[in-house]
């Protein structure tokens, strides 16, 4: 029971003050404010297990990192419960803070004109990390980032990655058991992306250490997660395999037709659930519902001139867009 | 002279003023401390009696006009003109039609409106809690705005000739702190110019803060005979002269050091 | 125990990333010498100016004061030793609280209020310290009056009663900036501690009484002032300690509300 985090049917609804634009309104405001109530989070329910690393995706405002930030104890909710390793957070003990951490994309915490390795010490003392462990720590961490040379130059020399590294050693040298990494690869170098995430997945894989992580990026969460949660104005949408997402949010694939004939262009006469989504020199791509793709295929094969047929899922990337494309409709 | 564009930019400058004016009116209610205090403590001194021939009523319509004035008068051009320069955005403005005069200028009058906006209500309401009072002769009243302009014109250059120290050194700030202390002390905030001993009221006499901020306050409230008011003016027009000659020289050279740097 | 360990930490880490900056060190330092020693002499010769045309000014003279003056320069570089740096780093310009950093405080497995008021130390303050402490001890000297232990004690315990409402004073301030993030409330504070420098004394009566009881910037300088002197009135001291516990419990309350708003209410 303690190695989880259970959330039950968390919602954070806050009150944001309308501001109408116009000189009447503002004077009005003056003196009665009136409010718009955002819902954030509805209704929101998963657990998760020891060890695990799974992926919250969805678009921006979804009320990911608003979640996020409820099980790191930043935020009170507006209603429903959530039991980290056994404490509810948002009573903010301190005992149930120190085995937490949180990295966030786009701040630092890191003291800009010192040395990344003063702020560790400090942190070391803040945490209460006995100095062995203290210096084991570091120095596996260190090794695992490499960034050995980084430990002595003054913060603000270092390049976005270097620092995005001290922000993970930070987070992790008082060994928390929960970590929560809001967009961490955010705005670097597609090599430097590619690094963090084999440390993250190696360092998962040696403390077992959970792992909530947000990302746009797919490629992280595809990476590292091998489940997903969906969220997407607030709701919780799908909770499981990357894969499996396909399957149930976009129950279609895709058809790559290439034509021996280049002629063969319009007046294409095609069966009812075929969509043509792409159209250039003689390759065709289409959209088809997936019960009828056994079908359409076969009909494609008879009734044209196919140099080449493949059938695939659609990336993810496009299942995604369609849902948020829908969502906001 | 562009002043088409000059009063454009002035506008849009004082549009986006307005939109922090909480901020300023905090900044205006700060400038007001020192002066007040002082007014709370020379009145006091007065009591039922005088000091130096000035009542308490007229030590506090004193430095409740030294409160307008000094907000009328303020340079912000080394926040406005230096920062430019330090951050490198000098740059842009010096790419530009208008000369970076006017953006300084058109700042100067923003921020001004937006002030007064805050000092001259708390002014007002100062003046009806503490009852000032105030002499104003025919002469006084006339010389007064002259003396206002030139003082205004003799600030501004003055902090702009200063600002462009930016072009050699990153930070004067120790300087500014000199200067700071030398506004205090010598232009009529720590006490009128009479009041202060002798040494500190030659200096006063001859240097050119008094002529910034003192000066006027001293016309209006008719501390000054005909004799002092005309050797007033030659200095504070003086002090402009050279003022003006510093901004040129230092504009020019700092101009070339600048660019020849790479700013 | 462990809250003083941590304090001694804070104290190396600030200084480091303080003279860390500092790209020309000598230059620097002599400005961080310059500027105190302008300050401080600026504000004695005001006074002296004063004193320079009467004798005495509602019953205080030059001696009494430069003592003050000394009170101000002490209390306002120890606030400006971790006080005033700690509670920037919250609530200034681009503080923690606007800029969203707030949140690396907020994890932390400790207090929040201490954090948030012993974090950032400024050492160069101690430059301002040593200087107000030495116009203190001069204006003492000069007043002639016997040091008695008692009047030693009494100072110290106004003084400490005076620390403890700015103290508090600031973190109420600060503690403003919850329910509205972009108004900087504590330059307001310095507004109203600049009066501090005078004897409160010398304002009109019903700002003499806001000075004293509602942002008590006169229990800060002339209370103690007038300890050492000498004249302080019989129920002063127990009414200042009275009022210094009333407002460190009003300025934590307030402040640790403003938390719990934060954390309702931001996003």
């Amino acid at each position: 029971m303690v190695n989880q985090i259970l959330v039950n049917n968390l919602s954070k609804t806050y009150r944001v003050p309308e501001r109408k634009p116009g000189l009447a309104a503002s004077l009005k405001s003056l003196v009665r404010r009136t409010y718009r109530d955002v819902a954030a989070v509805r209704d929101i329910s998963f657990a998760v297990e020891a060890g695990e690393m799974i992926g919250f995706i969805g678009p921006n405002g979804a009320g990911k990192t608003t979640t996020l930030k409820m099980l790191a104890g930043l935020l009170y909710p507006t209603s429903g419960e959530a039991r980290v390793l056994g404490f509810t957070p948002w009573e903010r003990r301190a005992d149930y803070l120190r085995r937490i951490s949180m990295v966030l994309g786009n701040k630092s915490q890191m003291l800009w004109e010192i040395p990344p390795l003063d702020t560790f010490r400090v942190l070391g003392e803040i945490y209460r990390v006995p100095p062995a462990e203290f210096e084991r720590t570091l120095d596996e961490l260190v090794e695992l980032l490499e960034m050995q040379d980084l430990l002595t130059r003054p913060v603000r020399n270092l390049s976005l990655g270097e620092r995005m590294k001290c922000e993970l050693v930070a987070g992790l040298l008082y060994r928390p058991e929960v970590l929560f990494l809001d967009e961490p690869t955010l705005g670097l170098d597609v090599s430097m992306q590619g690094r963090l995430r084999r440390f993250l997945a190696e360092y998962n894989r040696r403390s077992g250490v959970m792992v909530i992580l947000t990302s746009h990026y797919m490629a992280d969460v595809v990476a590292l997660c091998p489940r997903v949660i969906l969220i997407h104005h607030g709701c919780l949408l799908y909770d499981g395999e990357l894969s499996g997402l396909a399957e149930r949010l976009a129950p279609f694939k895709l058809i790559r037709v290439a034509l021996g004939n280049a002629q063969v262009r319009d007046g294409l006469d095609l069966p009812s659930g075929a969509e043509i989504i792409e159209r250039e020199n003689g390759r065709l791509t289409l959209r088809v519902a997936r019960s009828k793709a056994p079908s359409i295929t076969a009909y494609l094969l008879n009734a044209l001139p196919v140099a080449d047929l493949s059938v695939e899922d659609p990336p993810i990337e496009a299942v995604l867009d369609q849902i948020y494309e829908e969502g906001d409709a | 002279m562009n002043f088409r564009g000059g009063w454009a930019l002035i506008k849009s400058t004082w549009l986006s003023w307005m939109q922090h004016r909480s901020f300023f009116f905090l900044l205006a209610f700060l400038w007001m401390i020192s002066p007040l205090i002082y007014l709370f403590v020379w009145s006091t001194a007065a009591g039922d009696k005088t000091v130096e021939g000035l009542t308490r009523g007229e030590f506090v319509a004193y430095y409740l006009v030294l409160i307008l004035v000094n907000q009328l008068t303020y340079s912000q051009t080394n926040w406005t003109v230096g920062d430019l320069i330090r951050d490198g955005r000098m740059n842009v403005l010096l790419l530009r039609p208008l000369s970076p005069l006017y953006d300084a200028l058109s700042a100067e009058v923003a921020s001004k409106v937006v002030y007064m906006a805050f000092a001259i209500p708390m002014a007002a309401i100062l003046a009806l809690v503490l009852r000032p009072e105030l002499h104003v002769t025919p002469r006084g009243g006339l010389a007064f705005v002259p003396a206002l302009a030139l003082a205004g014109a003799l600030r501004f250059f003055w902090g702009y000739w200063l600002a462009l120290l930016a072009f050699w050194a990153t930070r004067a700030d120790a300087l500014l702190a000199l200067q700071d202390s030398l506004v205090f002390l010598l232009a009529g905030q720590v006490a009128p110019i009479a009041l202060l001993p002798d040494l500190m009221q030659k200096a006063a006499t001859v240097l050119p803060f008094r002529y910034m901020i003192g000066f006027p306050v001293e016309v209006l409230t008719g501390q000054l005979d005909g004799v002092e008011l005309g050797i007033g003016f030659a200095f504070q027009a003086g002090w402009l002269g050279i003022t003006l000659a510093l901004f040129v020289a230092m504009w020019r050279t700092g101009l070339e050091h600048y660019s020849a740097v790479g700013g | 125990m462990r809250y003083l360990r941590l304090v001694r930490h804070f104290a190396e880490a600030s200084a480091q990333n303080e003279l860390a900056h500092r790209a020309n060190f000598w230059i620097s330092f002599l400005h961080s010498l310059l500027r105190p020693v302008v300050a401080v002499g600026t504000g004695v010769l005001g006074v002296v100016v004063l004193f320079g045309q009467v004798e005495t000014i509602r019953g205080w003279d030059l001696p009494a004061t430069l003592t003050l003056l000394g009170v101000y320069l002490t209390i306002n570089a120890l606030r400006g030793l971790f006080i005033g740096p700690s509670l920037d780093a919250l609530t200034g310009m681009d503080g923690e609280v606007w800029t969203g950093r707030f949140d690396f405080t907020l994890l932390r497995p400790i207090d929040v209020q201490f954090l948030a008021s012993f974090r950032h130390w400024r050492p160069f303050a101690l430059v301002d310290l040593a200087l107000g402490l030495g116009v203190l001890g001069m204006a003492v000297i000069e007043l002639g009056q016997s040091l008695t232990l008692a009047r030693l004690a009494t100072f110290l315990l106004a003084l400490g009663a005076g620390m403890t409402i700015l103290y508090a004073l600031l973190l109420a301030f600060a503690g403003l900036v919850f329910w509205s993030p972009g108004f900087l409330f504590t330059w307001i504070f310095d507004g109203v501690f600049q009066m501090a420098r005078y004897p409160v004394g010398i304002y009109p009566g019903w700002l003499r009484l806001v000075l004293t009881w509602v942002i008590p910037v006169g229990m800060m300088t002339t209370v103690p002032a007038q300890a050492l002197s000498g004249d302080l009135p019989a129920g002063m001291l127990i009414g200042g300690m009275i009022l210094a516990m009333t407002l460190f419990i009003g300025a934590s309350a307030l402040f640790r509300f403003g938390l719990r708003r934060y954390a309702s209410a931001s996003s």
